[in-house]
């Protein structure tokens, strides 16, 4: 009777183990895009209040605790209005995307645009969406198309918050994909960053900048640099962009100065050699939040880096490393 | 027998029946067995894949930093159809063709991407888009159309269909890259795991840096609608989803691959033994993006047109075939 007891029990014990061979092999598989709702961890505090996108919900980062402030229903693209008190953000359900007014805490305050249709083609997209400096506008990129069309280019187009009227500010080159990411300035200019393809059928994108709806604006970046995703200090006088060369595995932060009627400084390169984007000032313009992997290949995570040039290259720190950030939804950060 | 040798036979035979445990050796044998059938149940999928020369090479598991990667310069002829419900099964047309040349000595990798509506001479006869080589003729077909058009050997080819790629991506955990520009396409086609393959749905993907998954690295390399460069962004796209792929690989490990041969089970075709996989493998590593040369033959390598009320590109020979000898010179 002893003896069937032990046989069985290392019976037992040899399937346990083989079982947990298999186990061991399965925790030895590559990990690096596991992710984590923001909420589920936490982070480096940093000063005040930013906000982030995560598989369609909007969460607030404070005093290093990540708080989920709406469902996870097709949020992305937040943007904080001049006193911090509203969002404007992009809700994006299967074939259209609207644009809605939402308080600091995420409840729906009024929906901005009504872009369902029946069929597929005759949706519209809204993205990118950005307070004017005064608060009284919203700046965003819409496809103004013909329904039917091949042609889909979004153009940045700017709706007033009192009375719902829309000005066309930018023109699009023809099947580029159009104009995207508005920075609308204090002084009333715009900065964006247009897409174009050369004869070679190479595709180049642009920091621009327009003084004024439907002119034709400058260039503020050369073709070859490939920038784009621009972000303008609080104050006005900065502007970080990301910039990429030949390599389509990495991409710099780059901050320049930025004169008042647009002009740039000398570029000087914060980070250099990651899958960068999205970045954004702090409030005080003294550091720069941009997304990136931790490990090449894996989830987006929220890095911080000085924007004093001296420092940044040893500087750069990730703040989160699992929570696998929406790279096209550029961090909100308010003070 | 002595009194002594037989007492001691009985004392041992009385040790064996009143001890309730087997011998030592059984027990470690027992645990080493029940290890390997551990081992054997994750990696099974390794076996149980279709994917046919792979699975009959009869290497087994082979651990791919213990191989050594090949010196010679091979060239990979990498094919992507079409494989939805709208198509008759085996009767695929190729709507992506890319040669890879590897060169381990140089540690250089070459892509060229031959438009999928290349007007040529067909070997089974005619002329027709290169991309209709396989319709009557399989993948051979393709591998001759290419190697008879542009002068080249193909040592391997290596086939996959739309969701084999989704899944393959997702069984890597999805993959990084730089979207250069908006993606905007409002006739998508909705044709996987659907009743009607012909319905479309609208595609935005924004630019910049993005995490994709398996689905949305479809839609980047296949969308074509939207952009001035027609099928020749898709082309530019399926080579920066290459690019993309090959840095993801790099961190896969032996671990990784049972999930691969289940994603890939019956999704792939490839003339590839799991061997030369594995040193394809073996050798990524060794490569960067600056060792990397990307061709796309759009104007003045080619020439939209019309043939056969068929829109189609016309390719000057002149222009391309000393890039191909230039660029698969052992070709």
């Amino acid at each position: 009777m002893t003896r069937a007891l032990t046989y069985a029990v290392l019976l037992v014990a040899m399937i346990a183990f083989g079982f947990g061979v298999y186990r061991a092999a399965t925790l030895l598989k590559t990990d690096s895009t596991h992710v984590v709702k923001p909420s589920a961890t936490s982070a480096p505090s940093l000063p005040g209040t930013l906000v982030v996108a995560q598989d369609g919900a909007l969460y607030r980062l404070r005093d290093g605790q990540f708080t989920q402030i709406t469902d996870s229903a097709g949020w992305t693209e937040p943007a904080a209005s001049p006193d911090g008190s509203q969002l404007v953000a992009v809700r994006r359900i299967g074939n259209f995307s609207d644009l809605y007014l939402l308080t600091s805490t995420g409840r729906i305050e009024r929906q901005l645009t009504h872009h369902h249709a029946g069929p597929a083609e005759a949706n519209h997209w809204s993205f990118f969406p950005r307070f004017s400096a005064d608060g009284t506008q919203v700046f965003y990129s819409y496809d103004a198309k013909v329904v039917g069309s091949y042609q889909v280019d979004l153009a940045i187009f700017a709706m007033s918050l009192e009375d719902g009227t829309v000005v066309q500010w930018t023109t699009p080159n023809a099947f580029t994909g159009g104009d995207v990411n508005p920075i609308p300035l204090k002084g009333g200019g715009l900065i964006y960053t247009k897409y174009s393809i050369d004869d070679q059928s190479q595709v180049h994108g642009q920091v621009w900048f327009q003084a004024r709806p439907a002119t034709d604006g400058v260039a503020l970046t050369q073709p070859a640099d490939n920038c784009g995703a621009p972000a303008v200090s609080a104050d006005g006088t900065l502007i970080a962009m990301v910039c990429r060369h030949s390599d389509l595995q990495s991409a710099d932060v780059v901050v320049e100065s930025l004169g008042a009627d647009g002009t740039p400084g000398a570029p000087k390169t914060l980070v250099q050699g990651q899958l960068a984007t999205a970045p954004v000032f702090s409030p005080d313009g003294k550091t720069v939040a941009f997304l990136a992997p931790v490990v090449p290949g894996g989830a987006f995570q929220l890095w911080t880096v000085p924007v004093d040039a001296s420092k940044a290259a040893s500087q750069a720190r990730a703040v989160t490393s699992n929570v696998g950030l929406d790279s096209t939804a550029a961090p909100v950060w308010v003070g | 027998m002595s009194d002594f040798s037989t007492r001691r036979v009985r004392e041992h035979s009385g040790d064996r029946r009143t001890s309730p445990l087997p011998r030592p050796s059984i027990i470690v044998l027992g645990f080493l067995l029940a290890a390997l059938i551990g081992l054997g149940a994750y990696f099974f999928p390794l076996f149980q894949s279709s994917t046919t020369p792979v699975v009959n090479s009869g290497g087994g598991i082979l651990n791919p930093i213990t191989i050594a990667g090949p010196t010679e310069p091979f060239t990979v002829l990498l094919l992507g159809s079409d494989d939805d419900s709208k198509f008759v099964a085996d009767k695929y047309n190729t709507q992506s063709m890319i040669l890879v040349r590897v060169d381990p000595s140089t540690k250089s990798v070459t892509m060229l991407s031959i438009p999928r509506d290349l007007w040529v001479p067909i070997p089974e006869g005619g002329m027709g888009k290169i991309s209709t080589a396989s319709q009557n003729g399989g993948v051979d077909a393709a591998v001759s159309v290419v190697e008879s058009n542009f002068h080249v050997h193909v040592d391997d080819y290596a086939w996959i269909g739309l969701e084999g790629l989704i899944k393959l991506i997702d069984a890597m955990g999805g993959v990084d890259l730089e979207i250069t520009n908006p993606v905007l396409d409002d006739f998508y086609p909705a044709d996987i795991n659907t009743s009607s393959p012909y319905s479309y749905y609208r595609v935005a993907l924004m630019p910049g840096a993005v995490h994709l998954d398996g689905v949305h690295a479809l839609q980047y390399v296949r969308s074509r609608h939207g952009d001035l460069r027609g099928d020749f962004a898709r082309s530019e796209r399926q080579q920066e989803l290459l690019l993309a792929m090959k840095a993801e690989a790099k961190h896969l490990n032996l671990a990784d691959l049972p999930d691969l041969a289940q994603a890939l089970n019956g999704e792939v075709k490839t003339s590839m033994t799991l061997q030369r996989v594995q040193q394809l493998f073996s050798v990524l590593d060794q490569y960067n993006s600056a060792n990397v040369k990307r061709i796309v033959l759009v104007p003045p390598y080619t020439s939209e047109g019309w043939a056969y009320g068929q829109s189609v590109v016309f390719p000057d020979w002149n222009a391309i075939l000393p890039v191909v000898r230039q660029s698969f010179p052992s070709s």
